[in-house]
């Protein structure tokens, strides 16, 4: 087909369109009901899906973790873990701080236990962790006011402590300097550096941060690291750096295999794609849902078409005996359909991409419109044009040109 | 320009098989006026309809200017219709929805045809026939005489060389007829080859030869 046959078919289908419009307009309804909703949809999925990803990054970037003790389910970040006898050693853990740069950015050993804290005359409970300033870089947790221990406190065991929020409003009144203070965990006295920022996180801002050497020597009274929390050197190296360091601890801790393992490794890539995999799998379900709407609008289309080849038979006539070939009266028809699903699409679009945004706006419920998500319904659209529009048309073409101009 | 040697028609009906043509020999030169004449049902569309390669025989042959058209493809056959015959049918068979001159443009959309092009050509046609001032009036607009002048300007457009008109002047009353065929006659003059089936004697006799049917055959 020509440009300027397939201008003249726009053209035809235009004026058809125009002239009934309310049909065409109802015609074009189930489409665009199936557009919208593909679009919002998929925007609601990706939306839940990055808002979930983007929580994951927050407990850091490139994060493994090793535990003590046998594997418990998939967590990568477990809370409550002060339970556990901790079997990662110093050794373990220099190992590990041995691994060259490319491999492993940070390296921070923690090890928790529950902690009654006392500041004046309030009370609460709280999580102590024990571990280096390292944490900080490797769980992507800073502190908002004053600072983090340093490396010197964990050399000489200060007792000193960083605070997370929920603990600084536990304790202190509201509009209170904290640093400086004095509080007591379970019952030792820490003078406190820094209030943590807060991650929405109750497991981290309801937690009190103390050098691990001042955590081994007056709190557990144990050598051993409950866990250790690892920075990878990049997204690539984390599933050799995890072999690498089951490798490694297995042979410290003269183990068989990770079967019969006393710790085990969380990734955050697994995790990550666990996650992904789950949101991803929804909105493909959404997205199939809402395409079956897509599919009815392209039936009522086809519906339409064949009516309206029915009542134009006697045009269709007039146009053969006038010299229409069978293309021309397929591409006139075709060209209808299409336009008709287009006119459908993009308003359905429009109304997709509106009605996502308006949920994010007024509900704040996330919602992420995808350049490819309109692209797709786009072109969709022009598909079920073309394949509901198809057989239509080519009955239209198929009509014999007596029997067409006769038709009453 | 028209040779039919034989040309039969057949319609399966059930069981029954109709002989709308039986064994049709005839010859229109070029230039030619031929009126055909016949009772009702004897065949005289179906005649016109294979002339007009709307329709195919189901056997003998026909030559239009020299080319065999009985076993052409549907869609040489619409090419044939669109470049050499020029159809006039009793009840206009205009698209409502488009103007006088879109109707007139439609079978020069079909040739290819630019739009400027069709336009000028369209205007040129509306004049000929006396409608240069009714080009934006739709059919229904329109009073039954202007419509067929549409319809014989549509039926110019490709220029032609054979005007079929098959009853033109049958939903007409006698003086717009009249005037009708004053045109068609008019057209002959200027060479086009005009075949004119009618029931009326005193239009048929204007022609310059009378072929009669009865019964699918050439009485
Ligand atoms: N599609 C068809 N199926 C079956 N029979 C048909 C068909 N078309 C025409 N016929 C038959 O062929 C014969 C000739 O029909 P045709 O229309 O050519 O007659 P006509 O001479 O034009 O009549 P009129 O003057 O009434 O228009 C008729 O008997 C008609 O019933
Ligand atoms: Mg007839």
């Amino acid at each position: 087909m020509g440009r300027r046959s397939l201008w003249e078919s726009m053209r035809m289908s235009g004026r058809s369109i125009a002239g009934s419009p309310v049909r065409a307009a109802l015609t074009a309804l189930g489409v665009m009901i199936g557009v919208a909703s593909v679009i919002s949809l998929v925007a609601l999925g990706r939306g839940a899906q990055e808002e979930v990803a983007g929580g994951l990054q927050q407990l850091g970037s490139n994060l493994l973790i090793v535990y003590s003790g046998a594997p418990r389910g998939t967590a990568l970040v477990r809370t409550n873990i002060s339970n556990i006898r901790p079997t990662l050693t110093e050794t373990d853990l220099e190992t590990i701080r041995g691994f060259p740069a490319d491999m492993v950015t940070y390296v921070a050993p923690a090890s928790t236990a529950n902690a009654q804290l006392k500041y004046e005359n309030r009370n609460t409970v709280s999580t102590v962790i024990g571990t280096t300033p390292e944490y900080t870089e490797v769980r992507n947790f800073r502190p908002a006011y004053g600072e983090f221990f340093s490396q010197s406190d964990v050399d000489s065991r200060s007792s000193v402590a960083a605070i997370g929020m929920q603990v600084y409003r536990d304790l202190f009144a509201p509009g209170t300097d904290p640093v400086g203070q004095r509080m007591r965990v379970n019952g030792i006295s820490f003078r406190i550096v820094g209030v943590m920022e807060e991650k929405g996180d109750a497991a981290q801002d309801n937690s009190v941060l103390i050098p691990i050497t001042t955590y081994q020597r007056r709190i557990s009274g144990d050598s051993n690291y409950a866990m250790i929390a690892i920075q990878a050197a990049s997204p690539d190296v984390m599933r050799p750096l995890q072999a690498t360091i089951e490798e490694h601890l297995l042979r410290l801790h003269r183990l068989p295999s990770m079967e019969s393992a006393d710790f085990y490794v969380a990734n955050q890539l697994d995790l990550l794609a666990t996650v992904e995999g789950v949101a991803g799998t929804f909105t493909l379900m959404l997205a199939s849902i809402a395409a079956i709407s897509l599919v009815v609008g392209g039936v009522g289309i086809m519906n339409i078409m064949l009516v309206s080849v029915t009542e134009r038979t006697r045009e269709i006539g007039v146009r053969m005996a006038l010299g229409a070939r069978r293309r021309d009266i397929i591409s006139q028809f075709l060209t209808e359909a299409v336009l008709i699903a287009l006119g459908g699409g993009l308003i359905g679009i429009a109304i997709g991409v509106g009605g996502s945004w308006a949920v994010t706006e007024f509900a704040r419920i996330a919602s992420h419109i995808t350049p490819i998500s309109i692209v797709a319904a786009f072109g969709f659209s022009i598909l079920v044009g073309l394949f509901f529009g198809g057989y239509p048309a080519w009955r239209a073409s198929r009509l014999d040109p007596i029997e067409a101009l006769r038709y009453e | 320009m028209i040779t039919m040697t034989d040309v039969s028609k057949e319609y399966r009906m059930g069981a029954e098989t109709v002989h709308a043509l039986a064994g049709v020999s005839l010859q229109i030169d070029s230039g030619d006026f031929v009126s055909i004449m016949g009772p009702s049902g004897s065949g005289k569309s179906t005649l016109m309809n294979i002339i007009g390669c709307l329709d195919t025989p189901t056997r003998g042959s026909y030559r239009l200017a020299d080319e065999p058209v009985e076993r052409l493809s549907p869609d040489r056959l619409a090419e044939v219709r669109n470049s050499a015959i020029g159809f006039v049918f009793q009840t206009f068979n205009l698209l409502p929805r488009l103007n006088a001159l879109e109707n007139v443009e439609l079978p020069l959309v079909y040739a290819g045809i630019s739009s400027g092009e069709r336009r000028a050509t369209a205007r040129e046609l509306l004049d000929r026939v006396g409608l240069s001032d009714r080009v934006r009036h739709r059919p229904n607009e329109l009073s039954g005489g202007q419509r067929q002048r549409v319809a014989i300007a549509r039926a110019l457009a490709t220029k032609p060389r054979v005007l079929l008109a098959d009853e033109p002047t049958g939903a007409l009353d006698t003086r717009t007829g009249s005037e009708i065929m004053d045109l068609l006659e008019e057209l002959n003059h200027d060479g086009t080859t005009l075949v004119l089936v009618t029931h009326e004697p005193e239009l048929a006799e204007r022609a310059r030869r009378v072929i009669r049917l009865l019964d699918g055959r050439v009485a």
